[in-house]
């Protein structure tokens, strides 16, 4: 049964990764979007997952919480922002699309190599998919700093944030519930004012390219 | 009780503003009235802790404050008071629309009010989630008027400092990991005095690797090098009163966080592992701050990178020992004192001169000479002239490296810290002297205003002559807490 | 004796198979594109057809011409006695493991190339630059992807890795295998030249690879080099169905255990032509320069199998 559970939960690991590859192959905003949804619902998969295994009814009512939240609720601010913008495509990000994906590859290594010392100290069943959500947080990292579009960027805060949760599930079953909650208030929030800035941006530069927020230098 | 009156009257000056539709005056005068009553509650809570207590509040003591907090508090308290005075709402005169002067009102309040929590909090989460809240409720003012500059800093702070906050949460759920292998889960499991409790058992090679996200995380938002780069645009392109609130104290608070955790590592592994991190980070910083500081034609860019350089030095003297984090804290006090006075002064500057370059803006002492006067004497303070406290403060952490054998480190930090002094003084002079453009009025606006600032040069000198023994007594404490 | 026959047997089963898949993908894409379409038999017909046609080559094609569909199906019918379809282990094990098919493809690639740029015409160039590139990115993927399997298995025999992987069920959920079976058929989709790599009903000059190499081919050398495409598109499915999914297949020599390996092969690879035609008809056909992306993709996927299979032991 342990190894039932933590196979299912290296595989949820590794779907969300995928997620945020197919997050790297795509140019469209929308599809950004789509990504990041399906990679919270994965999330939320491997979330009553735990929960099941481990007779944890609290789990449940947290993954209830980061559905409604991440499933749903945040990607349609996110869609309400695009919808104006029109066809706005990550043409051009910073770092061409191969390339990326060969980074990832790398990063992905990394993140082995540095969560060495985690996995050998745990001893839950969900250890072996520690790597995989740090290599998550390392992949979007990376996905922030080489967009050029704002709303990409937050997107890729929004995957850093999920890739955060997963280590948590997967290290600890979880963070204690009233820190959980700030968290999603926190994120909620967060996103509500980045897309106030988003608006403010648009409508003083008639675009989202960062690279158009430049001015300020030295 | 104390709790309630300091994390209260924010919260109800907050929805005072946001309720009273349109904005009026009395609003404005109502919440600065307010901003004083976290002040005196800070005074007593600092009477209290001299008297050896330390307060709790709520179930599982979810608040609680110790000497550090309450340092922390007090400086929170005397900024919030200053912006809430010296803000944009209380005069007709001031160049804000009625709702960007709610808007002020409503978020600086809040941002006090986060703040005031994350100093109080006794659960890191908890800390961790304030200090997030701080990020939000600041973000939203920084284009309080919105133009392509204003829009352009406050996007960069709001991402990069998400990002580092995000950075400083995964270092607590790895600290977390850390604690829950060795003791199972509790719902206590994240305050901070069981992490400590704990600590000599807990896993090195796991609580290393935590407290590297939680300097990158937490430096972030303190403006260390190299993620510093949201500050200078953040703090110049604000309104005043958010940035001498922004620098004169939320830099302290992220400090304070970088402060707790390093309490729990050094702990656990002994100190010579965060020392050598914050001496790298803070040499890093002062570097930068110091030679960019050098050409600098903004005059608020300026204050911001004479922050960067105090934060670097705040955080060396924090990896040289107990004397080292006496002269930490002394210069953090100075510092927030000092660097909200320039940033308010700064703004009257901005408000006569309608420009924030230094070439547009010469001739001061002829223009307004007291604001002047205070300007000049602010300069010397942060370039750290003597008879001001920022001197003593630089001495005391220069005496605590030598004494830790640290003489090349100190050597090199004096060379940097000679490189900013010429620097600053050298802007002073072009802001002082010169030729005004020919159509700047002369004479000081609302000159009541003048008072607190010149109070604020007053504490500056007196903590330059003579440290006063209660303040001496809270840092004896504070230094017990971070050195035992 | 009768172990040899029944694996000849195999690689006739697959040749005479191939014709009807490729056959079949493009009844089920007609079907799904509310067409009625050619029967799935109607390649043995085409087939027959340019059987009787004359043979026309230019007058700048060399022997090289002549020779490339003849080396191509020869390469083509190696594989085919190479890979486990019906029976493991196998005798022919001792010829050849998976590096040895790879290696196999490659040759077959090579000639058809040279046969492309052979008659001097510019489709044919183009087509065969096209495809040496793909094979070229495609590689890293194949080698990486192989290199996972085997490290699960302990060796690189085609035979061995099946019957490793049908001791331990519990493998196919691992993520190195699910990625590793990612990683490949992407690989396949690149080297069979189906879509969203290559259209193989195409003749248009910007969107033919494959086709534009045998563009100059008639007669009997054009049925050769179509079957040789078919039976390497049978062979490819079969490999991924074989490898990844290996349950039906026989493991004693029995004539039941026989048939019914027979019959859960062809329905695997009805599953998989089904999924194939799927994806066929909803995908479009990339753009040339976004074809290293997509293999650089598989790549990934491939390392991130090696990375699991390896890390995860």
């Amino acid at each position: 049964m342990d190894v039932l559970f933590s196979q299912l939960v290296v595989l949820g690991s590794s779907l969300t990764l995928i997620c945020a590859l197919m997050l790297l192959w795509h140019r469209h905003v929308y599809a950004y979007t789509t990504a990041f949804a399906w990679q919270s619902v994965v999330l939320t998969g491997i979330m009553a997952v735990v929960a099941y295994f481990e007779r944890d009814a609290e789990m449940y009512f947290v993954a209830a919480l980061f559905l409604l939240l991440k499933g749903w609720v945040i990607p349609r601010l996110l869609r309400r922002i695009e919808q104006p913008l029109g066809d706005e495509q990550e043409l051009r990000p910073y770092v061409n699309t191969a390339t990326s994906l060969l980074v990832c590859a790398l990063l992905v290594l990394f993140a082995y190599a540095v969560s060495r010392p985690l996995v050998a100290l745990s001893r839950l069943p969900t250890r072996a998919g520690m790597p995989l959500a740090l290599g998550l947080i390392f992949i979007s990292l990376f996905v922030i700093a080489s967009r050029k579009k704002a709303l990409t960027q937050v997107i890729g805060f929004l995957m850093l944030e999920n890739g955060i949760a997963l280590l948590a599930v997967l290290g600890t079953y979880g963070i204690p519930l009233v820190v959980e909650l700030g968290v999603f208030l926190d994120l909620l929030l967060g996103v509500i004012v980045m897309q106030l800035v988003i608006y403010h941006i648009r409508d003083t530069f008639e675009s989202i390219d960062v690279e158009q927020l430049g001015r300020l230098r030295h | 009780m104390i709790f309630a009156v300091l994390l209260l009257p924010p919260l109800l000056a907050a929805a005072l503003a946001a309720l009273v539709k349109p904005y009026r005056l009395v609003v404005g005068w109502g919440t600065a009235l307010l901003a004083l009553a976290p002040l005196a509650g800070g005074v007593a809570l600092c009477a209290r802790i001299l008297n050896g207590e330390v307060l709790t509040w709520g179930s599982g003591e979810f608040l609680r404050a110790d000497g550090l907090s309450a340092l922390l508090v007090l400086c929170i308290a005397f900024v919030a008071a200053l912006a809430a005075w010296l803000g944009p709402g209380l005069t007709a005169a001031d160049a804000y629309s009625a709702g960007e002067r709610r808007g002020y009102r409503v978020y600086s309040n809040l941002f006090a009010f986060t703040m005031f929590l994350a100093v109080t909090a006794h659960n890191v989460g908890v800390m961790w989630v304030a200090v997030e809240a701080t990020t939000i409720t600041s973000a939203l003012l920084i284009p309080l008027h919105v133009t392509k500059p204003s829009v352009e800093a406050s996007w960069k702070y709001i991402l990069i400092c998400s990002v580092g906050i995000a950075l400083a949460f995964v270092g607590t759920v790895l600290a977390y990991f850390d604690f829950v292998n060795l003791a199972g889960e509790q719902p206590a499991a994240l305050n901070w005095t069981a992490l400590l409790a704990s600590a000599p058992s807990l896993h090195r090679e796991v609580l290393q690797l935590a407290f590297v996200f939680l300097l990158i995380g937490y430096g972030t938002k303190a403006g260390l090098a190299p993620m510093h780069t949201w500050l200078p645009d953040a703090h110049s392109e604000s309104p005043s009163a958010l940035s001498a609130m922004m620098s004169g104290v939320l830099l302290a608070v992220a400090i304070y966080a970088i402060i707790r955790w390093k309490i729990v590592v050094d702990a656990a592994m002994g100190p010579a592992f965060s020392h050598r991190l914050l001496v790298a980070l803070s040499l890093l910083s002062l570097a930068i701050a110091a030679f960019s500081l050098i050409g600098q034609r903004n005059y608020k860019r300026m204050l911001a990178y004479s922050s960067i350089e105090h934060t670097g030095l705040t955080c060396l003297g924090l990896a040289l020992g107990p004397l080292g984090v006496f002269a930490a804290m002394l210069h953090m006090i100075n510092h927030t004192v000092t660097k909200s006075m320039m940033f308010l002064l700064a703004g009257r500057v901005q408000q006569r001169y309608q420009s924030t370059e230094i070439a547009e803006a010469p001739g001061l002492i002829r223009i307004m000479p007291v604001t002047a006067g205070l300007f000049a004497a602010g300069m010397f303070a942060i370039a750290g002239l003597p008879p001001f406290g920022l001197f003593i403060s630089e001495f005391a952490l220069m005496r605590a490296g030598f004494a830790a054998g640290q003489t090349g480190l100190m050597a090199l930090v004096l060379v940097l810290l000679a490189v900013a002094f010429i620097a600053l003084l050298r802007n002073l002079n072009r802001m002082l002297y010169g030729m005004p453009p020919a159509a700047t009025r002369t004479g000081e606006n609302e000159p009541w205003a003048l008072a607190p600032l010149g109070l604020c040069v007053f504490i500056l000198l007196v903590l330059g002559v003579v440290l006063p023994s209660p303040l001496n007594g809270l840092l004896n404490r504070v230094v017990e807490i971070v050195s035992p | 004796m009768s172990a040899w026959l029944v694996e000849v047997f195999e690689a006739l089963f697959a040749l005479a198979l191939a014709p009807g898949l490729v056959g079949l993908i493009r009844w089920i894409k007609a079907r799904m594109q509310s067409r009625l379409g050619p029967p799935p038999w109607q390649p043995y017909r085409e087939l027959r057809k340019l059987l009787h046609k004359e043979v026309v080559v230019s007058d700048n094609a060399s022997w090289l011409f002549r020779f490339a569909p003849y080396a191509v199906s020869a390469s083509t019918l190696a594989i085919a006695f190479l890979v486990p379809l019906i029976v493991v282990p196998r005798r022919f094990d001792m010829i050849g493991d998976l590096f040895v098919v790879v290696y196999l493809l490659l040759l077959g690639t090579f000639w058809l190339a040279l046969a492309g740029l052979d008659p001097g015409s510019a489709f044919g160039g183009m087509g065969a630059s096209r495809d040496v590139t793909v094979a070229a990115l495609a590689e890293p993927s194949t080698a990486t992807a192989i290199f996972s399997l085997a490290l699960g298995a302990g060796s690189t025999n085609l035979g061995a890795i099946v019957v490793a992987t049908l001791n331990d069920p519990r493998t196919v959920l691992t993520p190195g295998h699910l990625l590793a079976f990612a990683a490949l058929f992407v690989v396949a989709l690149a080297e069979t030249g189906r879509l969203p790599v290559d259209n193989p009903a195409t003749h248009l000059e910007l969107t033919m690879i494959h086709e534009a190499m045998i563009l100059e081919y008639s007669g009997r050398y054009l049925a050769l080099l179509e079957w040789a495409s078919g039976l390497k598109l049978f062979l490819f499915l079969s490999l991924l169905a074989n490898l990844f999914f290996p349950w039906g297949i026989a493991q004693t020599m029995t004539p039941a255990a026989l048939a019914w390996a027979l019959a859960v092969l062809v329905l695997k690879l009805v599953i998989l032509a089904v999924v194939l035609a799927v994806i066929e008809t909803r995908v479009a056909k990339l753009r040339l320069f976004r074809v290293p992306e997509l293999l650089t993709a598989s790549f990934v996927l491939a390392l991130l199998a090696i990375t699991s299979s390896f890390l995860l032991r």
